[in-house]
């Protein structure tokens, strides 16, 4: 028999794409048969002001490229930039860095569980659930650095002020609640029977394809890679703290789930051991505003949804020749088209929410 | 036959597992706040309106250098007498501002700061775009009413 394709335009406006993103679809039936992503509704040009800007003025923009998770791209930007001008930050910076680059894995994460549980039909109670428990942490880093959401608090060569009094005593507080409040998650989501019917064999993402396509973090790590430059490219001081990488069995949209969920609790271990051996010292640096910027530099560092790459160049001049950023939300997006043909159109929202995609990183 | 029994109560046991979640959280102190009637305290080191002590601030124009976004206008004045150089006009865009607080940092005497403010929406674009910073009275109509101890 005949058929017809249709073609359905899911977003740029669409509650479950995650942002401004625009699927066009074309449908046999309820079967997908093409899944072609449009992006650049999101697109300001950071890699292009960020020549005429310096590095110190262009650490505020790197808060506005994955919005989810700030202070892992204020990590990135800032190690690649001690990279090219040869600064190593004090142990008590580094040490700092560790703890509110897990803290924000911790609240990106959450965010992440909470929305692809929505995406899923289980309506506002899972994600009114994780945005209370990542209040908890946005309320420390409000304590930290001032802000909520566009952080701005490292700084090259350290970070921008030592914790305040009773922080610490902060963030003791919200491990022992998070750790009380995790098996509310597992009671009201791993175990649930029409969540795994929703999610388990949904959305396989085979190793080889995972891999070919480029895709890093959590999604790569719930296909059976353990990959995870935190453990095989040390960066900062990760090299001194115990903990696992977390990988899945199958790679569908269950497994990627879960390794969010038990990265959550190894995010927890990291602060826990870097909270403990805190060492003292200033970790307020004083080096210039202004550097001449020689040579290029590549720094890629393990963000909450995978590999966030920054590649500078100078060019003799205080302003970057060039700044790439090297986003792993593009690559995670780039093979929703693979991995979505021949499914039915309700579970491309499921694969679509597993792969905890951000527009901000992706359109830059 | 059997499995399908098995199936049933399973899922049966697991959604009475997701109620009885639901259900503890019935009980719980509420987190939110009735925000226009009772407003959150703000931290210490909050990020607000960019607001400036005009007698201390000497015009180095370190500033308006290191602002990303261009949205600090000086034009520094001296003083015939003592030599001293003083802001003669000092305009603030808070359309273009980010929050960032890297003028605050670079300040040698702390003149310029980031404030409490944060309820920052105004009915003419042109107050927005031209606040200026050496009038004391620029952020009157913001003054924030009593405040709840939310945030330790």
């Amino acid at each position: 028999m005949d058929f017809q394709e249709l073609t359905i335009n899911m977003g740029p406006q669409h509650p479950s794409t995650h942002g401004v993103l625009f699927l066009q679809l074309k449908l046999d039936g309820e079967v997908i048969v093409d899944c072609q992503p449009h992006i650049g509704y999101l697109h300001r040009s950071i890699e292009k002001i960020a020549e005429s800007r310096s590095l110190v003025q262009f650490m505020p923009f790197t808060d506005r490229l994955d919005y989810i998770a700030s202070m892992n791209n204020n990590l990135g930007f800032c190690l690649a930039a001690e990279k090219l001008l040869g600064i190593t930050a004090s142990p008590r910076a580094q040490y700092l860095r560790v703890i509110v680059a897990e803290l924000n894995r911790v609240a990106s994460h959450l965010l992440a569980i909470g929305t692809f549980a929505q995406d899923l039909g289980a309506y506002a109670t899972p994600l009114f659930y994780a945005l209370r428990d990542r209040e908890k942490i946005i309320q420390i880093f409000d304590k930290i650095c001032g802000q909520r959401l566009t952080y701005n608090y490292l700084r090259i060569g350290g970070v921008a002020g030592d914790l305040p009094a009773g922080a610490d005593q902060l963030i003791k507080d919200f491990m022992a609640y998070q750790r009380r409040i995790l098996p509310e998650y597992h009671d009201l989501l791993t175990g649930n029977v029409i969540f795994c019917a929703r999610s388990k064999n949904i959305g396989v993402l085979p190793k080889e394809t995972a891999i070919n396509y480029g895709v890093t973090g959590p999604n790569l790590r719930a296909s059976g890679v353990a990959w995870d430059l935190r453990k095989d490219e040390p960066y900062l001081v990760y090299d001194k703290f115990d903990f696992n990488v977390v990988t899945g069995a199958n790679g569908d949209s269950w497994d990627r789930y879960d390794v969010r969920m038990r990265e959550i609790e190894e995010s927890l271990k990291i602060i826990e051991q870097a909270l403990g051996g805190l060492p003292e010292g200033d970790p307020v640096a004083k080096v210039n505003k202004v550097f001449r910027l020689n040579g290029e530099a590549y720094m890629r560092t393990e963000n909450p949804r995978g590999e966030l790459g920054f590649y500078i160049v100078g060019d003799g001049g205080p302003l970057p020749y060039r700044l790439k950023v090297r986003s792993p939300s593009f690559a995670n997006l780039s093979v929703l088209s693979a991995m979505i043909k021949g499914m039915n159109i309700s579970d491309a929202v499921c694969v679509l929410g597993s792969l905890d995609i951000v527009m901000g990183e992706i359109d830059r | 036959m059997c499995q399908k029994v098995y199936d049933i109560v399973a899922g049966v046991v697991s959604i009475l597992k997701g109620l009885g979640v639901t259900g503890k959280n019935m009980f719980r102190k509420a987190v939110t706040i009735e925000y226009p009637f009772e407003k959150p305290a703000m931290t210490a080191r909050f990020r607000g309106l960019v607001d400036l002590h005009p007698e201390q601030c000497i015009a180095c124009s370190q500033c308006v250098k290191i602002c990303p976004t261009a949205a600090l206008q000086l034009e520094a004045t001296t003083n015939p007498e003592t030599r001293k150089k003083f802001p003669g006009v000092f305009t603030y865009n808070e359309e273009l501002c980010c929050f960032c607080g890297l003028c605050q940092e670079v300040c040698p005497t702390a003149a310029i700061y980031l404030n409490q403010c944060y309820e920052v929406a105004y009915y003419r674009h042109d107050d927005l775009v031209k606040i200026d910073l050496l009038k004391a009275d620029k952020y009157v109509h913001l003054a924030p009413p009593k405040v709840k101890e939310l945030r330790p």
